[in-house]
């Protein structure tokens, strides 16, 4: 609604919110975790784009050191647990945080992720979603 | 010391109250200093009569051994005590009562207390417990700078009272805990009794003015419950009564941690006392809810099941069949991060066999079966290949190994947290089980331990451990699970009462029903080492990646992790509280896996 009320006065905002998704989505790949929940944050549309799995994947691998496994395999096994977004929000992000406080370096998370971490924030998600399955789950389903 | 006063100024003994021993606030020290000098002088008269008997008071016809006078001033003081407070009482305790001829001093008062059914009075000061362990009868009397370290003295305050007792035949240790759990030092060792009949005559007694402090309440119930102990191990069941309700008062006035283990020991020494054994445990699925909420707030299951699946997966590497006995299934939430480890082997997942252990449910419901799906739909979302069997044993010695139906040509692995000290209550049982881990042929066997020695054939030694490592866990809860989730009350009771539960079996229990019987890393070493097992070091990346999960879930509160010659330790500060080991079978046929 504010962006039909702005789009008589102030041209080039509009056009960045009416941005087509797969531009969106292009320019979404190269920026950072922070700046991609914000654009989250935006609109509905925006939210659409920016919770996709692929982008958050991207944010997840980019700065992995070789952790010893093909990225399908990572795949499979993260999409499978809850996704990469959940991965990076509740483990990996305070995982690499921690580490970089206990080793006394500045609290920005830093560019290089160590197999020990990603293996950790790993092992946490697939326990989270263990813990969460159905209790009473009493036979196969398939 | 007052009797050097008595020679001067009335020669004649008038009965109890001139050997009150009540000195006032102020000139306590150096009143004991020049009392002190006298005393010797009296000693060194007393010394040329030696008949063993005090003059003085033989003169006026009570005969007193010397040996005796510290018991007898003592018993006086608390006779005085009962008198005073059954002055507005109707039915006076010496109206019907037949007593020995007062002239044997000793017996005399003896019968007068007992008659009275004495219980200690409410202000019974505990001072004197402490005073027990600082009066040393084998140095002679020196100035107070060369006192012991043992000795508690804090420098006279203006608005505290002191009392000087003579030394109670019980003799606990000195706690400096205070309020300050996080700094508590190693236990002094345990005094020996003294028996006064040994004491030689020409020793001084050196007086000790204690005087109360903030932390007095803390350092009492402790002291307290340390006499208690000391009391059921020597077999002195009403004592050990008066003082269990003591306790109960004290612990009342108590806040945080040390209030909670005041409470859980005093039930559990209550439970002795009156022989009101807890029954034996069978209700497991409740322990198991206790357990899910102790996984929540502490970090012992997760550096536990870390530590094991690291070593386990480092076993793994060739494997493309692994079968896993876990004699602690519980829930089993050890092996989605293990199952998720494998699933990102480059070479994929191996087939996967589990078989879990567990004891009988009360209600009928078979709680393996039940984890067995779920752990399977579990592997499913992997694509691992995933075969379970549950097993229901009261005991792990029930079982032998032919019942795993160990297949060729499948790794082998053996898994145990917390579980092996159970078997230690029934003699044999730690030695059949490892025979039979043996003929299994594992690869790698984990066990996971408490880092405590609560099996000791001593019960006031298991006691004083106990009070010490419980302490500290409820120290760890108290820093850690309150900062974890502030909101998660319930978990934090839950885990409360998961300890609470050990502790009542360390303390109340014996014999076959005690089956929290903890031991130290060493022993569990020699025990393995003998059974034919040797060490195989836990891997630095473990150590690594158990540092990393501390401090996620830790936040610099004080976990730490340390590595003991190839094994690891979690420890709350400078306590080690669980010890991880990983173990294959010496064997010279079989090449040992270099890590």
């Amino acid at each position: 609604m504010m962006k039909k009320q702005r789009s008589s006065s102030i041209g080039s905002e509009t056009e960045l919110s009416n941005l087509n998704e797969d531009m969106l989505f292009e320019i979404l790949k190269h920026v950072d975790a922070p700046t991609l929940a914000k654009a989250s944050c935006v609109n509905k549309k925006w939210k659409k784009t920016s919770n996709d799995e692929r982008l958050w994947e991207i944010i997840c691998t980019r700065h992995w050191v070789n952790i010893g496994c093909p990225e399908a395999q990572v795949r499979s096994v993260v999409l499978a647990f809850g996704g990469f977004r959940l991965l990076h929000s509740l483990y990996l992000r305070p995982v690499l945080k921690a580490t970089a406080q206990s080793q006394n370096k500045s609290s920005t998370i830093p560019t290089k992720w160590g197999k020990d971490e990603v293996h950790l924030s790993l092992s946490l998600l697939s326990i989270r979603y263990y813990e969460m399955m159905d209790c009473n789950y009493k036979g196969r389903q398939k | 010391m007052k009797r050097t006063h008595h020679h001067q100024e009335n020669g004649g003994y008038s009965g109890e109250a001139s050997y009150s021993m009540e000195n006032t606030t102020g000139n306590g020290l150096d009143l004991g200093k020049a009392e002190m000098m006298c005393w010797e002088e009296d000693n060194f008269l007393e010394q040329q009569q030696d008949t063993g008997e005090d003059e003085l008071l033989a003169v006026v016809g009570y005969n007193v051994k010397n040996v005796d006078l510290a018991d007898v001033a003592q018993k006086m003081e608390q006779l005085e005590m009962m008198m005073n407070s059954s002055v507005h009482q109707e039915d006076g305790f010496l109206s019907d009562a037949v007593h020995y001829n007062p002239s044997n001093m000793s017996s005399w008062l003896e019968s007068m207390l007992s008659e009275a059914e004495l219980t200690l009075p409410p202000n019974f000061d505990t001072s004197c417990l402490a005073a027990a362990g600082l009066i040393n009868y084998n140095e002679p009397f020196q100035s107070s700078s060369s006192i012991d370290d043992n000795l508690f003295i804090v420098p006279p305050t203006a608005e505290s009272s002191t009392t000087i007792n003579f030394p109670n035949p019980i003799n606990p240790q000195i706690y400096n805990t205070g309020g300050d759990e996080e700094e508590e030092q190693q236990l002094n060792p345990p005094i020996s009794d003294y028996d006064l009949s040994v004491i030689p005559v020409n020793e001084p007694i050196r007086p000790v003015v204690l005087i109360d402090s903030s932390q007095e309440n803390g350092i009492r119930l402790v002291h307290t419950l340390m006499a208690c102990a000391e009391a059921i191990q020597q077999d002195n069941p009403k004592l050990a009564e008066s003082l269990v309700k003591q306790i109960s008062l004290l612990a009342v006035s108590q806040a945080g941690a040390m209030k909670k283990v005041a409470t859980y020991f005093a039930e559990a020494l209550a439970r002795r006392v009156y022989g009101l054994y807890p029954q034996p445990s069978y209700d497991s699925s409740f322990s198991d809810i206790l357990q899910i909420h102790f996984y929540e707030t502490c970090p012992h299951l997760k550096f536990a099941h870390f530590t094991a699946n690291q070593a386990i997966l480092d076993s793994l590497v060739d494997s493309n069949r692994v079968h896993i006995i876990d004699f602690s299934m519980k829930q089993g939430i050890q092996w989605p991060a293990l199952m998720q480890a494998l699933a990102m082997r480059p070479n994929g997942p191996p087939k996967f066999r589990l078989t879990g252990v567990g004891p009988p449910q009360p209600d009928n419901t078979d709680a393996l079966q039940q984890v067995g799906w779920k752990l399977a739909q579990f592997a499913e979302n992997l694509h691992i290949e995933f075969e379970y069997r549950g097993f229901v044993a009261n005991s792990l010695a029930d079982l032998d190994s032919a019942m795993f139906d160990i297949r060729p040509n499948e790794t082998v692995v053996v898994n145990s947290v917390f579980e092996l000290h159970q078997l230690l209550a029934i003699p044999g049982a730690i030695e059949k089980v490892l025979r039979s881990i043996k003929e299994m042929k594992p690869k790698i066997v984990t066990i996971v331990e408490q880092e405590a020695n609560h099996n000791g054939p001593i019960f006031l030694d298991r006691f004083t451990e106990a009070l010490h490592y419980y302490s500290t866990l409820f120290d760890s809860l108290e820093g850690y699970g309150y900062s974890l989730s502030p909101l998660n009350g319930q978990d934090l009771i839950m885990s409360e009462m998961y300890f609470g539960r050990q502790i009542c079996n360390v303390v109340a229990c014996e014999g076959v029903d005690r089956v929290e019987r903890h031991e130290c890393l060493d022993q569990w070493r020699n025990r393995m080492k003998s059974a034919g097992f040797s060490l195989s070091h836990l891997g630095s990346n473990t150590f690594r990646q158990v540092n990393s999960l501390l401090s996620v879930f830790d936040g610099g509160s004080g976990y730490k992790v340390e590595e003991n010659n190839g094994c690891l330790l979690l420890g709350w500060h400078t306590r080690p509280l669980v010890a991880s080991s990983a173990w294959q079978i010496c064997d010279s046929n079989i090449k040992s896996e270099v890590n």
